[in-house]
């Protein structure tokens, strides 16, 4: 039994350093670094592929999709101080499309911290609108090529959702066409969301996080407010429905995860 | 009465060679090809990384060669339609353990691994090279007294110890690509403590061993940090002596794993963590010094990475030669 004793320093000793070992990484960040957002779309759980797959809606309707763009726009970020950083308004306009495979968007020059929610528009603001074509920037070019244009006194789409469908009383595939936007000053559909992380995204000058996030395209039409493709398949400039898109399409987006370091790999 | 004999023959050998550094005279030995079978390190192991490590015996000393084959796939993807990759983890080990005085024993075991997996596009990646080097140290709590030799009673053994596993393989951020398993990896990168315990109990020809240990791991130099580790294992087994010389001895058993959560930068790292059950069938032929060993194990249950990651199997192969 002697022999135990004669371990047993051994082993605190181990126990020692293993308890000592925690958390060790609290060093400053400093400096700035890049911000990347990944819009991942999906259909509910399953990864949105336009033109090859179908899926049905609790509605009974059966989409496919091929077609899938949104502005996202005004980017702010907060800390665990609760310090905000807000993107210079002029660069804080872009969008995504499925199309094209540009989902994922670069803040750059975010100052050193730990972030913990992230807060965008969806869509252009009033403000920014009422700027004026030539306020736009090289935005208004973007937008008209990749159709989230009507027209400049029309507005953008802040919104455009494209595909066929099937549903119990429709039983040949039609075309259906989402486009929501402001149009114009009249009816503003610009909405703001906020998302928590989950978890912190570390910018610093060595350290570029991305935060995946996911645009669930299930919700635009079987989100909170319930809109029938069988009743309506174009919806475009309705005071009725596109508020309610709109409010839809807000609700779509969550974080899924962030990945920390040195933005290089996902 | 010729099995008994033999049996008890066994075990006095064994103890009486623990007791003796200088000895030889190989047995059959009941205690063989239970032990340690199921020691799981990161990298590889479910999720979280593998080799399973110690093998055979409480209480023969020997220098061998296992194979390790562990069968994954893993969603390459966040998505319900994300599809799977298939990940294949080879392992090739030196092992052995080497009685130090009266109760103490060394295991060591150094790894090398060729793992590969194929992506959706069906371009292959493979990694290659020594894995983490296991040192672990026991004492003998309870050893077998060499008694008489008619004893037939049940016989204990005990063994309580600890180690270390050494960064010796490398670890490769690169390969953390995506939300695929993040075990993808020749080592952990970090320098990890281990206490272990195992306990054995044989009657006659029959026998019963278990083990438990945990795995206390640190953060490597690019700020990941695997999750601490519970490998818990119970087999059961029976010799069956053909002759002087040759033995087999049938083994069946469940295996328990548990990982924490990964951190990263000291943040947890979603999809990661998580349990499995194995059960296990094996057989170990023993012929003079010689000991070959074959087993294999299927997940019974597994909630890995959350669900992003399931082993298909896992079957191993030895060669020991006791010394």
């Amino acid at each position: 039994m002697k022999t135990i004793y004669k371990l047993l320093p051994a082993v605190f000793s181990l126990c020692l350093f293993m308890a000592c070992n925690d958390d060790d990484n609290m060093e400053e960040l400093s400096g700035e670094g890049t911000v990347k957002l990944t819009f991942d779309n999906s259909f509910g759980s399953d990864d949105l592929l336009l033109g090859t797959s179908s899926y049905t809606n609790s509605q009974n309707e059966v989409l496919t999709i091929s077609r899938l763009n949104y502005i996202v726009s005004n980017f702010t970020l907060t800390n665990d101080m609760g310090e905000t950083f807000t993107y210079p308004k002029d660069d804080s306009y872009f969008i995504t499309s499925e199309e094209t495979g540009e989902t994922e968007i670069s803040l750059t020059n975010v100052p050193a911290g730990r972030y913990v929610s992230v807060t965008f528009g969806i869509g252009v603001d009033q403000e920014k609108y009422l700027q004026g074509a030539d306020g736009q920037g090289t935005f208004l070019a973007k937008a008209e090529e990749t159709n989230m244009m009507w027209s400049w006194q029309a507005g953008y789409k802040f919104l455009n959702f494209e595909g066929t469908f099937t549903s119990p009383t429709v039983t040949e595939p039609t075309n259906f066409k989402i486009h929501m936007g402001s149009h114009g000053s009249s009816l503003d559909n610009y909405k703001e969301v906020t998302l928590n992380l989950g978890t912190e995204a570390l910018v610093s000058d060595e350290m570029n996080p991305i935060i995946h996030m996911v645009a669930d395209a299930n919700a635009i039409l079987d989100g909170t407010n319930k809109i029938s493709l069988s009743e309506q398949a174009i919806i475009m400039v309705s005071e009725e429905k596109s508020p309610k898109v709109a409010a839809n399409t807000a609700s779509m987006f969550t974080v899924d995860h962030v990945h920390n370091g040195s933005g290089d790999t996902h | 009465m010729k099995k008994r004999l033999l049996l008890i023959l066994c075990l006095a050998t064994t103890v009486f060679v623990n007791a003796n550094d200088d000895k030889p005279l190989p047995e059959p030995c009941i205690w063989t090809g239970t032990m340690f079978e199921d020691f799981c390190d990161t990298c590889g192991c479910g999720g979280n990384g593998g080799s399973m490590g110690f093998g055979t015996g409480l209480n023969n000393n020997f220098i061998g060669l296992r194979y390790i084959g562990q069968k994954y796939r893993s969603r390459d993807g966040i998505f319900d339609n994300s599809p799977w990759i298939n990940e294949n983890f080879n392992t090739v080990q030196v092992w052995g353990k080497f009685p130090i005085r009266n109760r103490f024993l060394v295991n060591a075991l150094v790894p090398y691994h060729v793992h590969n997996r194929r992506f959706t596009d069906n371009t292959e990646q493979e990694i290659k090279g020594i894995g983490d080097a296991t040192l672990l140290a026991f004492y003998q709590v309870i050893a077998p007294t060499p008694d008489s030799i008619i004893s037939i009673k049940p016989k204990h053994i005990l063994q309580l110890g600890g180690g270390v596993k050494l960064p010796t393989g490398s670890f490769n951020e690169e390969n953390l690509e995506g939300s695929i398993n993040p075990s993808f990896q020749l080592g952990t990168g970090s320098l990890d403590y281990i206490l272990a315990a195992n306990y054995g109990l044989t009657h006659r020809n029959w026998g019963i061993s278990a083990l438990v240990n945990y795995t206390i791991k640190t953060e490597n130099s690019v700020s990941y940090l695997f999750g601490n580790q519970w490998n818990l294992a119970v087999n059961s087994f029976k010799t069956y002596y053909l002759s002087d010389t040759w033995s087999f001895t049938p083994q069946l058993g469940l295996g328990a794993e548990y990982f924490d959560k990964n951190k990263e930068f000291g943040l947890i790292v979603n999809d990661t963590g998580g349990d499995v059950y194995f059960g296990r069938l094996g057989l170990e032929a023993n012929y003079n010094r010689f000991a070959l060993g074959v087993s294999g194990m299927l997940p019974i249950a597994q909630d890995l990475n959350n669900g992003k990651v399931e082993v298909k199997n896992r079957v191993m192969l030895y060669l020991n030669i006791n010394i």
